[in-house]
């Protein structure tokens, strides 16, 4: 079509701007193998920009490739995927897949990777956080090898605890509740402080909340909230937060960008966030507080007995079991889970997913927060487990979070929902 | 002209400057914050004093070049959409002026009716139909899509306007055995130039600013620049809203520069060239 | 040769000659729209998501769709907001042609100030609406307190989640509205006005005589285009509320979008996309009416 009309003359000037508008910075140059890559652009710089430099490089030279990523975000990304894989022929060979839109369904459509693990493995796999391995196996086949992980964490804005007398983050969940009530006020600032921002439409948050009293929302062996004592606890906790102004007004409309920019500006005191969003919120050309948000493992309720375990999620690469050059692929997959890679990666600013990054002096050294992280990320478990209806039970669940946290209905009332109608998806 | 009124005019004045602060406001307060220094932007009481930076179009210079070539491809894709839209749309519009019967009405109802689908429930079959013509991530894809999204107002508006055309213009050059292409080539496409020029105004502004169907059948090749912004909105380590606000005012301003040179043709060309703006 | 034979005869031939003309855009519309919509008909038929060859189900679809209070609630809120959105559209597009028709000073110059936020992106739009209307610390929510008024509680109260929603929408695309009205205004000859005023005709009269009757197809033109694209508004919602707060300002769009495109369940969305074209048509069946007898009238 382009053709065809170029030859009017009105019309040459006019494609000649767009002409040198779309050939202005195009990477790449001839090699004899390209490698399609649908990522988030998360991955892409993670694995190509940073202090520890290009890490494709060396594999793009050995192999004579060049690597194309087309970058989304996350769920226009998973739907991308599987409307690749699903097609009879797809140009892309890696496709990054995050935990939650792994089902048995999606599974099906990627290629298993453990004839390749057993001819051309991955250096010292057993290295790789065993719990994020398992739950990328379905049926016994492994889909995915997992590249980012972010675990939560609790952040505080330690130049408002201190304004408010507060000399220590909290050790409990009651403590947190207490500094959090007492962190919304107005600011020497003039900003006005609410003690914590969350976002209300992630399931992570109210199932951190629910952790911290020993429930959850789905356990690991797909039981339907194991403890609703427990998670009650967890909705009274965060509907008294709201009704006492420490949540915002915005609360259900709240994103998680949302929660960045209030923690930057000082409007909020707590949020919960991954920690791989420590960087971000001290950077100095954006953060009113830099070097001032602190972070910690988010912490359990005094009545816990044992351990509280983290929320984590995590993406990983996978092969669409249409791809064209399936051999490419896991020799791209391959090169970036090796240690080197890994650790040059969390230099980048990825959330390693080796055990052994975080004890690498050359990776540990400068990151604040690598001890905290790594004990944080040992416990750590997937905020529900993989199941064909997992995303409408999480909104169903989101949904009446909400309606419990505005104060609709009562915790009672909202965990009873949240039972009555998740219980025929996990049936089916 | 009538006595002047001093409370209509002071009625006046006050529309004015209300249609002005509603119309105007946002896009100032956008513009604004791709001036403001990073951490400024969201402050809590905003700033309306703050010393301007350029930092925000330096380092979406710097960190997205992709958005300039999004901005390329919308460009493309624009301009390609926009000429087949008008074209398709002229003659099919020539055709509804001119001639009338049962057939022709039902299938001018037919183009409104099928609008009425949702373009989003239609991205199922059509990404797989794309795919199977090998041409999902071209400009070509989106051209198609956006010229047959607007080819529905685009024929109605152009029906219009060749309304206020005399037949008599049509009748004389079939007396001289001109047939119905040359007429509208001779006789309709010279004056009906200004209605041609408010639709490409309406394909342009939509095309420029479409998101569903880029988001759907792009990824590397043809990716547009809404396309590029909406990825800045969702990052892991964090929105740099000062670039997402440099960069909406990069893709804003030449399409509000154009609709505001444009807008004497707009006008006319939907009043039937009646009046000269 | 009897005249009716004659007659239909005359009409193939000139539908022969005319159709080159239609192909273009009944093509494109045939090939983009139609067919893929045939194909939706199968899917809505059938339960299917990735990883699953579709399953024929008859009319399960459409029956799970309808019994979904959730579907219900979207609908209501799309109708709510259709008939807000269209309407104060049209009206403020109208008294805005009427007072620019009246005469301005610098009316070049306030006419781009109008038309500007047709320009803006939605995703541009929203995240500015966001911050300007953030109930606690927006610009205009302290320049509401400051007046002694409320401001938008737009994450808490659905009422006013709808409300601003309507309110980002009407501020995109009042200038398509108002474009089409002011046109059709100035293309009324003022011989007419004259006329109107030498018959002693007050200014109400002229205008309900005048002015209503002929920007008539103009409102309708308008009203029937506005009317398809808030029937499947989707974007203001999804980057202003998501439908929140607790799903409570869902729209029909919305819905299908996360039937679709987060469960996946194709089935169900091929079937909301069918329910919505059934119910807009019936609700848009008005405006078609009026369109198509303004086109006979055009006709005579």
């Amino acid at each position: 079509m382009i053709k065809g009309l170029s030859r009017r003359q009105t019309l040459r000037g006019a494609l000649g701007v767009a002409a040198v508008l779309a050939a202005t910075p195009h990477r790449g140059f001839a090699a004899s193998k390209t490698l399609n890559i649908l990522a988030h652009r998360v991955h892409q710089n993670s694995l190509t920009t940073g202090p520890a430099g290009d890490l494709t490089k060396a594999w793009r030279d050995a192999n004579d490739a060049n690597c194309e990523w087309a970058t989304f975000d996350t769920n226009p990304l998973q739907d991308r995927l599987f409307r690749e894989a699903s097609l009879d022929r797809t140009d892309f060979g890696v496709g990054f897949l995050v935990n939650s839109r792994a089902t048995t369904a999606a599974a099906s459509l990627l290629h298993p990777l453990d004839a390749y693990q057993s001819s051309a493995p991955i250096e010292d796999f057993a290295d790789i956080a065993p719990g994020l391995v398992s739950a990328m196996r379905f049926d016994g086949k492994l889909v995915s090898v997992p590249f980012r992980h972010a675990t939560i964490g609790l952040f505080y804005n330690e130049a408002l605890l201190e304004e408010q007398g507060i000399k220590a983050p909290p050790k409990s969940l009651e403590e947190l509740v207490d500094q959090a009530k007492k962190l919304t006020f107005r600011s020497s600032a003039g900003t006005p402080v609410t003690g914590m921002v969350l976002a209300s439409d992630l399931t992570v948050f109210p199932v951190t909340f629910a952790r911290a009293f020993g429930g959850d929302f789905i356990g690991p062996d797909l039981k339907l909230v194991p403890d609703p004592a427990a998670l009650e606890k967890a909705l009274a906790t965060l509907a008294d937060l709201f009704k006492s102004g420490t949540l915002p007004r915005t609360y259900a409309t709240t994103s998680n960008d949302d929660q960045v920019t209030w923690l930057q500006q000082g409007r909020a005191a707590f949020t919960v966030l991954p920690f791989a969003r420590f960087a971000q919120l001290n950077r100095q050309d954006q953060s009113k507080y830099p070097g001032k948000i602190k972070a910690i493992e988010f912490p359990a309720s005094q009545s816990l007995q044992g351990r509280m375990s983290s929320v984590v999620e995590f993406w990983a690469m996978s092969i669409p079991a249409n791809a064209r050059d399936k051999d490419l692929a896991w020799n791209f997959i391959r090169a970036m889970s090796s240690k080197a890679v890994t650790t040059g990666a969390a230099r980048n600013g990825n959330g390693p997913v080796r055990v052994s990054t975080y004890s690498d002096p050359g990776f540990a050294a400068d990151q604040p927060l690598a001890a905290v992280e790594a004990r944080a990320l040992a416990g750590a478990r997937v905020p529900l487990p993989a199941f064909p209806e997992a995303a409408r039970a999480q909104t169903i669940f989101n949904e009446e979070v909400q309606l419990t946290v505005l104060g609709r209905k009562t915790p009672k009332e909202g965990v009873a929902a949240i039972i009555e109608r998740v219980k025929p998806l996990l049936a089916s | 002209m009538p006595p002047r009124n001093p409370a209509v005019v002071a009625g006046k004045a006050i529309a004015v400057g209300v249609i002005l602060l509603w119309s105007l406001f946002p896009i100032g307060f956008m513009l604004m914050s791709s001036l403001k220094p990073g951490q400024e932007i969201f402050a809590v009481p905003p700033r309306l004093v703050f010393e301007p930076t350029l930092q925000h179009y330096g380092a979406l210079w710097e960190k997205w070049a992709v958005f300039f070539r999004g901005l390329g491809n919308s460009f493309i894709v624009t301009l390609g959409a926009t000429l087949l839209t008008v074209i398709a749309s002229t003659m099919a519009g020539f055709v509804y002026s001119r001639e009338r019967g049962r057939a022709l009405e039902a299938s001018a109802l037919f183009l409104i009716v099928v609008r009425l689908l949702p373009p989003i429930v239609l991205t199922l079959p059509l990404f797989t139909i794309a795919n199977m013509l090998a041409i999902n991530d071209t400009h070509l894809v989106l051209i198609l899509l956006y010229a047959t999204f607007f080819v529905s107002l685009g024929t109605l508006l152009m029906r219009t306007f060749i309304d206020y055309i005399p037949r008599e213009l049509d009748e004389a050059a079939m007396v001289d055995g001109a047939s119905r292409l040359t007429i509208l080539w001779r006789v309709i496409r010279p004056l009906s130039k200004q209605g041609m020029l408010a639709l490409a105004v309406f394909v342009i502004v939509y095309a420029w600013n479409e998101f569903l169907f880029a988001f759907v059948f792009t990824s590397t090749r043809a990716k547009t620049a809404p396309l590029v912004i909406s990825e800045m909105l969702g990052s892991f380590d964090g929105v740099d809203w000062g670039v997402l606000f440099a960069a909406s005012s990069v893709q804003l301003l030449p399409i509000l520069i154009f609709v505001i040179f444009m807008q004497k043709h707009l006008v006319a060309g939907l009043t039937g060239g009646a009046i000269k703006g | 040769m009897p005249a009716a034979v004659r007659g239909a005869g005359a009409r193939l031939s000139r539908l022969g000659a005319t159709l080159p003309f239609l192909a273009p855009a009944q093509l494109l519309v045939l090939t983009v729209i139609v067919l893929p919509a045939l194909h939706i008909i199968w899917l809505s038929l059938s339960t299917s998501t990735f990883g699953k060859a579709p399953v024929f189900v008859g009319l399960a679809n459409y029956i799970h769709v309808f019994g979904d209070t959730y579907f219900w609630r979207a609908l209501a809120n799309t109708i709510i907001i259709v008939l807000v959105v269209v309407h104060v559209e049209l009206l403020l597009g109208l008294g805005m042609a009427l007072l620019f028709a009246s005469g301005l000073p610098a009316r070049r110059l306030l006419l781009a100030a109008v038309l500007a936020p047709y320009a803006v992106s939605e995703v541009s739009a929203a995240v500015i609406w966001r911050f300007l209307f953030d109930p606690d610390a927006g610009p205009v929510t302290m320049a509401l307190h400051a007046l002694g008024l409320p401001g938008f509680e737009w994450s808490v109260d659905p009422a006013h989640g709808l409300a601003i929603v309507a309110l980002l929408s009407i501020w995109l695309h009042l200038p398509f509205t108002f474009l089409i009205i002011y046109a059709a205004r100035l293309a009324v000859p003022e011989e007419l006005y004259e006329a109107a005023r030498i018959d002693g005709a007050s200014k109400l009269q002229s205008f309900r005589r005048v002015t209503l009757p002929l920007l008539m197809p103009a409102i309708l033109l308008a009203a029937l285009f506005r009317y398809i694209f808030v029937f499947r508004l989707f974007s203001e919602v999804w980057l202003m509320t998501q439908g929140g707060p607790a799903r409570s300002t869902d729209v029909v769009a919305v819905y299908l979008y996360l039937e679709a495109f987060r469960f996946n369940a194709f089935g169900t969305a091929a079937a909301t996309g069918w329910i919505m074209v059934m119910i807009s048509m019936i609700l848009g069946a008005g405006y078609l009416w009026g369109l198509r007898r303004e086109m006979r009238a055009h006709a005579a």
